[in-house]
């Protein structure tokens, strides 16, 4: 007789794994498709950072008549969460889950954070610049509830994108990592550069509905583009589900990992280095727009020229480290381009020759690009697969801090040498203290990295160490035929 | 499948499990029940409704 109990069972079985969201098996190939579909939580943070760094910023200051100071600190809010990425990365890396899960729950976390950021965001921006009845509310609504969306934002945004990297070097083999690497970085440009196109031309004609439809647009699309990222991308592992608590506290963790050699010191490159090419990120369009007299479009192609350059700088990393190159000398050699780079811009404020600006800019998002993607495989690289997530909240709370701390004082040198009665006396002055300072800066970051270049192969991040596979080797999903 | 006396019908997930995934879907409803709720108030701040 049909067995209907046993026929439905199977039915019912087959159906729950097809709509699970995580992997049952882990495969040892990941194919290209699925780490393509994974990099897309990079386009949803570079989302996240083109919307309140670039199209929010002008549109809270020019739009909506916020003072500018009060954009700044409201915009530097987010930094406050950087140095938790380590935090963020060592509960990812210790998560106890009954599923087996560790990965997959916090990107889920980060995912719910960013959208209820943006989902308040355009009232908060509302109430702040006293747009209709808000005129009479009370000043604190505003500026609390704008806090508070931004904070959710960025925490958000960093939480994703450390546990993301994290689930990305879980997944591939170490040989792979250098690829996966730009990979990442290749998306979020790609992500920054057509959210800026995206917002520029919905937010053409702007009017309060718009920007209302414009940041919740954005929520709704973070999460539905980060589903689609994570869905069945972590493995349900047995073993961890099982595991004994783990003694470990953050400290003990941190201790241990910052006690490996060239730790420390690769950290402090990535903080040198990222500030140094940092600070030129927001004053290379105001430079060529005051000192060369360029057009607003030819400066904005200015900033295309810098992603360009970094593409290649990615592009060549990737192929480079792919095939056994050692990430420090990538490192070396990407912070080494960027010192001429910022002479160069230098020289052509002396010329007076566009041209030469265009070469420079090009040459520091090649450096910048060839740093990036050194330092983050480096990074990898350096941790055992145990605190791979500890590892990369690291790199990612200096980077972070670095790249936001570069940033306000280049700006801050600027205004001060421009304030000052000896100061301006050519269009050129304000700048030059900056570029210098980051030529010094990348000098400091090639003195701190030549050691871990010369120093033994093991500590130069070299690619095949010993072992790297053999923890991915005992990932077995329920499926999975058992010893 | 049906062999193990953990697991629950019909999901084949055990107790345990089937608690973790309920966990997420109530903090979830938390979360955004808290993110709605911000949202109206300042929306009423702005274009108050009724009266």
């Amino acid at each position: 007789m049909f067995d209907y109990k046993r026929f439905a069972l199977g039915r019912i079985a087959s159906f729950g794994t097809r709509y699970m969201p995580f992997a049952d098996v882990a495969s040892e190939e990941v194919p290209l498709s699925r780490l393509l579909r994974l990099a897309l939580f990079q386009v949803t943070v570079g989302m996240a950072l083109v919307l309140m760094a670039g199209t929010l910023n002008r549109v809270m200051i020019v739009e909506l008549k916020v003072p500018a100071s009060l954009v700044a600190v409201m915009l530097a809010l987010p930094l406050v969460f950087a140095p938790f990425r380590a935090l963020i990365g060592f509960r990812s890396d210790t998560f106890r889950s009954a599923l087996g899960l560790r990965r997959l729950p916090y990107i889920w976390k980060g995912t719910m954070l960013q959208f209820g950021g943006f989902a308040i965001m355009p009232f908060a921006l509302l109430v702040l610049s006293g747009y209709g009845e808000a005129v009479d509310a009370p000043r604190w609504i505003g500026l609390s509830a704008a806090a508070l969306s931004f904070l959710l934002v960025g925490a958000g945004v960093h939480m994703v994108q450390t546990v993301g990297l994290a689930l990305a070097t879980d997944l591939v083999a170490e040989a792979d990592q250098p690829r996966v690497v730009g990979l990442m970085y290749v998306m979020l440009l790609v992500g920054m550069i057509v959210s800026a196109f995206a917002y520029g031309a919905l937010l053409e004609t702007y009017t309060p509905g718009r920007l209302i439809q414009v940041i919740q647009g954005s929520a709704v699309l973070t999460v539905v583009v980060n589903g689609i990222a994570m869905w069945k991308q972590e493995a349900r592992n047995r073993s961890r589900a099982t595991a004994p608590v783990q003694a470990f506290s953050f400290l003990d963790s941190w201790a241990r990992l910052a006690g490996r050699t060239g730790m420390i010191r690769l950290l402090a490159v990535i903080g040198l280095g990222t500030a140094g090419f940092g600070m030129a990120d927001v004053l290379l369009e105001p430079f060529g727009g005051q000192v060369l007299a360029m057009t607003v479009a030819q400066t904005t192609r200015l900033t295309v020229v810098l992603a360009l350059g970094s593409l290649l700088g990615f592009g060549l990393a990737s192929r480079w480290l792919g095939r056994g190159g050692r990430a420090m000398d990538a490192v070396c050699l990407g912070a080494v381009i960027g010192i001429p780079a910022f002479g160069l811009v230098l020289a052509s404020a002396l010329i007076l020759s566009a041209p030469l600006l265009v070469a420079a800019t090009l040459l520091a998002g090649f450096g910048a690009g060839l740093f990036g993607h050194g330092t983050l495989t480096a990074t990898m690289r350096a941790a055992p697969r145990e605190q791979i997530g500890l590892s990369l909240g690291a790199w990612g709370a200096v980077q972070a801090t670095a790249a936001g701390l570069a940033i306000a004082t280049g700006g801050v040198i600027r205004d001060l040498v421009l304030a000052a009665p000896a100061g301006g006396t050519t269009s050129a002055s304000p700048y030059v203290p900056v570029f210098a300072l980051e030529g010094g800066l990348l000098l400091l970051a090639v003195l701190v990295a030549l050691p871990l270049r010369r120093g033994d192969p093991a500590a130069a991040f070299g690619p095949a160490r010993a072992g790297a596979a053999d923890e991915r080797g005992t990932d077995c999903g329920l499926a999975a035929p058992r010893p | 499948m049906s062999n193990d006396p953990d697991k629950v019908w019909p999901t084949g997930l055990n107790l345990r499990e089937a608690e973790e995934v309920h966990s997420y879907l109530i903090d979830g409803t938390r979360v955004f029940g808290v993110i709605a709720l911000i949202a109206h108030l300042l929306v009423a701040v702005t274009t108050p409704w009724l009266g």
